[in-house]
């Protein structure tokens, strides 16, 4: 792509920025899909490209070396995915002029019987065939020059194994995993800078003597190693901008995740307050919710569902605030603190001991006045949850005669938490306010009190500091 | 209460924010210097040497460290000079930081210009400020449960008393509603809140700091 840019600086009147990328589909490829993607990018028939090819391969091989030249250097992928992720123009897609995508032109279509012949198996046997001629050949008595060709083959085959990495289409993720070293690339290498060297030594040294092949492979030798440490230094920092080219290229791919999610969240949230702001508990449910869900974010306070009875504490309370705002009318703000000490994994228990406090805090909010808070607290051997308003309180003395209209505080409350062996304590505070005590043993330690089965122990009012007074 | 109004300091990198505390606060106490970043900070407090400091955690500047950076530069004001750390951040590291490095308390930035005024009032006596998450925090990180055995020295633990007081603030009770829960006056309460500030700082114990540090990784 930055070909394409920096054609369109010499030449501005081609229009550059409509062309696909240069790059060899995997999809509609005959051969190592370097026609299609030649075609792709020069907006030309494939037809075209192949024959200019096929001729061009006619005329001394050239072809065959261009074609060799290109399938190395150009890397797969997919030109139209590629456009889009680089932003090029993605109309250019759609639009019916450019050149169809290979997946809904080539592929599948009707007319292309000769799509269908394996030009890859037929090259092979092409091949085969050749050296059984050249076999058979021999056999019959012309002189081929064997040293030449062997030699010249194994330095083909140690080309394609340093080079055929460029083609690997596996290239990308395997360099992400190891760090652009992997066991195999090192392998192909190795083997075939060794292959290329036996090959060059056949074919160089067929007549000469063995001392004087010592003389120049060692010469060549000291050469490559001076060579090497005179370049080095510039290796090394090609290295080094690569490596600090992928830290930056890191790091702004960072800055854009937390560009995306602020602007996913925050300013969508801002805009929604801008509109309310004539509705104070709107903007609160709303400033809180973004503020838990940042603080979620920045912090990395997240834990996978069910591990974590913090989290879900807090949970909890943040459902509380949406849906009272929802009942009580959006003029109201409502705002809950939560602090939660120690954190354990979520049972049958605690979540009975959830949907109590999620019960006892809507009670605080639509009873009491503000600041309402909660505090739960993960012990040894039990939980503890305390809802604290601080309303003109709650006449306690009510409960002992619970009627038919206190059932949602009998039933919701009381019952779910002392169903599982926990128990409940609604104490008027000496300071004004009402506090609920709910505490549930943890499961695989059983309470050591019983509870009575009707609960009325628990139930009766604490005879501590309720009632009294201390100023 | 003081005749003459506390000297303050609020070093905050935000504008806004300095304005909206120093609106909320004028009346009661006297604003003799702002600063927004470390550098400034630590000058401006060597030269005005304000009763109160309202420190933010997280500012611009000097090392990089924030507030406990100019916590730790400020050492020589120690005696005159108290600070309170205020800020967004509900981190455990941050807050177990300024803490370490020698503020009298720590709130939450939503804090009520009413309650902040109280706060600041309470520090400059000497007195400690512990936010209901900072008593929590606290809680949390002494172990609620009653300490083993292994950690005898006293400042690696809670008496049973602190802990009491600790939970009751972690329960968003006020001072005075704590000493009127305990039946103690709320001069004690003080008292044991500032022997947890203490231990707080003084406190040896390594699982402090793991402990804040692990608290963000969760």
């Amino acid at each position: 792509m930055c070909h394409d840019h920096c054609v369109s600086l010499f030449l501005p009147n081609v229009d550059t920025a409509e062309r696909l990328p240069l790059r060899r589909p995997s999809v509609g490829r005959r051969l190592g899909g370097v026609c299609q993607g030649l075609a792709l990018h020069l907006r030309v028939p494939v037809r075209t490209v192949r024959m200019v090819m096929l001729l061009a391969a006619l005329t001394f091989g050239l072809g065959l070396v261009a074609y060799l030249f290109l399938w190395l250097t150009i890397p797969a992928g997919d030109p139209v995915a590629l456009a889009n992720e680089l932003d090029v123009d993605a109309r250019l897609v759609a639009q019916p002029n450019a050149v169809p995508p290979p997946q809904d032109g080539e592929v599948g279509g009707t007319a292309s019987w000769w799509e269908r012949i394996p030009l890859r198996d037929i090259a092979t046997g092409v091949i085969l065939v050749t050296v059984t001629v050249m076999l058979i050949a021999d056999r019959l008595g012309a002189h081929l020059q064997w040293t030449w060709v062997f030699a010249g083959l194994i330095v083909l085959v140690g080309l394609f194994m340093a080079w055929g990495q460029l083609d690997s289409s596996r290239r990308g993720s395997l360099l992400e995993q190891a760090g652009g070293r992997t066991p195999v690339g090192v392998i192909r290498i190795a083997g075939g800078i060794a292959l290329v060297i036996v090959g060059a030594l056949l074919v160089l040294g067929q007549d000469r003597e063995p001392s004087l092949m010592w003389q120049s492979l060692l010469a060549s030798v000291v050469v490559l190693l001076g060579v090497a440490i005179v370049l080095a230094p510039w290796w090394l920092r090609t290295l080094n901008a690569l490596g600090e080219e992928r830290a930056a290229r890191e790091i702004a791919k960072q800055r854009a995740d937390i560009a995306a999610h602020l602007h996913d969240s925050v300013l969508q949230t801002l805009a929604l307050i801008q509109r309310s702001v004539d509705q104070p508990g709107e903007v609160t449910r709303l400033a809180r919710n973004q503020e838990r869900e940042l603080r979620a974010w920045l912090y990395n306070d997240r834990s996978s569902p069910g591990t974590s009875l913090a989290s879900e504490a807090r949970a909890v309370v943040a459902n509380v605030e949406n849906t009272m705002i929802d009942s009580l009318g959006t003029s109201q703000a409502i705002s809950i603190d939560l602090v939660v000490v120690g954190d354990a994994r979520p049972d049958e228990n605690s979540e009975a001991l959830l949907s109590a406090m999620n019960e006892a805090l809507k009670n605080a909010v639509r009873h009491g006045r503000p600041p309402v808070s909660a505090y739960l607290e993960v012990r040894a051997d039990v939980i503890e949850v305390f809802v604290t308003d601080r309303g003109d309180g709650f006449d306690v003395s009510m409960l002992g005669a619970v009627g038919p209209d206190r059932f949602g505080v009998r039933e919701s409350i009381i019952g779910r938490v002392q169903r599982r062996g926990g128990s409940v304590e609604f104490r008027k505070m000496a300071i004004g306010g009402t506090e609920v005590k709910l505490s549930m043993p943890r499961q695989g330690h059983p309470v050591r009190s019983s509870v009575s089965p009707d609960g009325a122990q628990s139930l009766a009012p604490d005879s501590g500091p309720l009632g009294r007074k201390v100023l | 209460m003081t005749q003459e109004p506390i000297t303050i300091a609020i070093i905050d990198d935000h504008d806004m924010f300095r304005a909206g505390v120093r609106a909320s606060l004028e009346p009661w106490v006297q604003v003799i210097a702002e600063a927004g970043d470390v550098d400034s900070a630590v000058a401006v407090l060597h030269a005005t040497t304000p009763a109160v400091v309202l420190l933010d955690v997280h500012m611009p500047g000097g090392a990089g460290g924030g507030g406990a950076e100019v916590l730790a530069r400020c050492q020589d004001l120690a005696a005159t000079t108290r600070f309170l750390a205020l800020s967004v951040s509900d981190a455990a590291e941050d807050v177990v930081a300024v803490i370490r490095a020698g503020a009298r308390g720590y709130v939450t930035k939503n804090i009520s210009g009413e309650q902040l005024c109280d706060a600041i009032r309470r520090v400059d006596l000497g007195d400690a400020v512990f936010s209901p998450r900072l008593a929590g925090f606290v809680l949390d990180a002494f172990g609620s449960q009653s300490a083993p055995a292994t950690h005898d020295d006293e400042l690696d633990r809670l008496s049973a008393r602190e802990q009491e007081v600790m939970r009751l603030i972690a329960r968003g009770y006020t001072y005075r509603e704590v000493a009127a829960e305990l039946f103690i006056s709320i001069k004690t309460v003080e008292t044991h809140v500032s022997a947890v500030l203490r231990k707080l700082q003084l406190s040896s114990r390594h699982e402090l700091t793991r402990w804040a540090a692990a608290r963000r990784l969760l």
